[in-house]
């Protein structure tokens, strides 16, 4: 009896592999349907020839994208960290390749020489300046010590500083000091934002931090917030006469205003403020 | 290149291998989402998060499951297909009238398009297939419905829509299979 109704439900969840390939599944028989492709060799065979079939029909819709598409698609590459590449990552939480096990594979594919490692993201940063790469390496450091609860709030800031990058007018400048350390931006005049990252300084002593301030001529300090470490620090409703950045070591939880002489300074002339 | 071995350095962080990949394959992901999204604001959007996706997850391509164009046509597809639904769920109404305006100028803007003989050969493998089986397969892939959905449409038993599905889709690699 339960058998016949086991063989029954299979039978009838062969019957998906068609509408399955067309994507014609709704959420919850989309999901069914994949836990039974990977118990099942001769489903996923099956699909992936249904699958052939219907990438058939996706060749006779092509259409020349829009120009602006590639720019932005561009930018946000550069902005964007690579996954690691599965086998490697933790299990459970990932959230992102929502797709169908005959195309990213049931079991992660075995370490093989073919698929590269995924570098240190500095590598492959040739068009970058050198500024976009020290914000990208920040936002990478704070992705490889990551926890699972934590990223969520990652991915959601590499969206907002994808964000920035893609804004027609974005432009990067950084400046360093002798030993290395130094202050980077990326910023857009016209959205009012800047990504910020700090480099190379150790954290204070004593419970204190590093506040950001914004510096515009005539008015006092406004604080832009708290950096932690070399995460990027994401500054919103600069205007136009936003005239340079200071960083400060405050007591902890920050200050009103700055107590201490600045450990950094960037002018923002060059990416389009104080004008 | 082809997009098989960029999709590789990709993998590996090569931004200029992104660029040949977006080259080769940005029209026909393009395309795609726009057949079903339709709205042309929303298909950029969706082709952008596609594209970015494509870098973002490129490791995860395995050649021994398919061809890198497969693989990223099925992404596309899908995240075409979860856009149209969602929308449709948000306002069923709205999103007819919004496709009968548009309608003229996807039309248009598609015989612009040089997809060349590949084009005609669909169009002509589909004409050969039963009107049920021609239905049942672009009401499901170009216009994102779901196989009930499409069953109560053209008022079919959920069944017939699927074996049509099927029988519409082998007919189809049939057909297709000369021009390969």
């Amino acid at each position: 009896m339960n058998a016949l109704r086991r063989l029954l439900r299979r039978e009838d969840l062969h019957s998906l592999a068609a509408p399955y390939a067309l994507d014609s599944l709704d959420a919850g028989e989309r999901r069914r349907f994949e836990k039974h492709l990977d118990r099942c060799e001769h489903c996923a065979g099956e699909v992936r020839a249904l699958s052939e079939d219907a990438v058939r029909l996706a060749w006779s819709t092509a259409a020349p994208a829009p120009a602006a598409l590639r720019e932005r698609v561009l930018a946000a590459v550069r902005a964007t960290p690579q996954e690691p590449v599965p086998g490697r990552q933790a299990p459970g939480r990932e959230r992102t390749p929502q797709l169908p096990p005959h195309v990213w594979g049931t079991q992660p594919p075995p370490a093989r020489t073919r698929t590269p490692r995924v570098r240190p993201l500095l590598v492959p940063l040739t068009t970058a300046t050198a500024a976009a790469a020290l914000v990208v390496a920040g936002l990478f450091a704070v992705q490889a010590g990551r926890t699972q609860d934590r990223l969520d709030a990652e991915r959601a800031r590499a969206n907002e500083i994808a964000q920035v990058l893609a804004a027609p007018d974005a432009r990067a400048t950084s400046s360093k000091d002798a030993r290395g350390r130094g202050i980077a931006v990326i910023a857009s005049a016209t959205e009012g934002r800047a990504v910020v990252t700090l480099s190379g300084y150790d954290s204070p002593p004593g419970g204190r931090v590093h506040q950001l301030w914004l510096m515009r001529p005539d008015v006092q300090p406004r604080s832009l917030g708290l950096l932690a470490g070399d995460t990027p620090l994401i500054a919103t409703g600069l205007d136009a006469s936003a005239m340079s950045l200071a960083v400060t070591v405050e007591p902890g939880g920050g200050s009103a205003q700055p107590t201490s002489q600045p450990i950094a300074q960037l002018a923002l002339k060059s990416v389009g403020f104080g004008e | 290149m082809e997009a098989d071995e960029l999709l590789v350095l990709v993998a590996g962080g090569d931004q200029k291998a992104f660029e040949d990949l977006y080259g080769l394959v940005s029209g026909p992901v393009f395309g795609l989402v726009r057949r079903v999204v339709r709205d042309p604001a929303q298909s950029e959007e969706v082709a952008q998060e596609v594209l970015l996706e494509l870098w973002r997850s490129a490791g995860r391509f395995d050649p021994a499951r398919g061809s890198a164009l497969s693989w990223i046509l099925t992404l596309a597809h899908r995240r075409a297909v979860d856009r149209v639904r969602s929308v449709r769920a948000a306002g069923e109404r709205e999103e007819r009238e919004a496709r009968r305006a548009h309608h003229p100028a996807f039309d248009q803007v598609t015989e612009e398009v040089e997809a060349g003989l590949e084009r005609e050969w669909v169009r002509h493998c589909l004409d050969r297939l039963t009107a049920l089986q021609r239905q049942s397969v672009t009401l499901a892939y170009y216009d994102g419905y779901t196989y009930r959905e499409v069953a109560e449409r053209l008022s079919l038993p959920l069944g017939t829509v699927k074996t049509r599905m099927r029988d519409g889709l082998t007919r189809l690699r049939e057909c297709l299979g000369g021009a390969a």
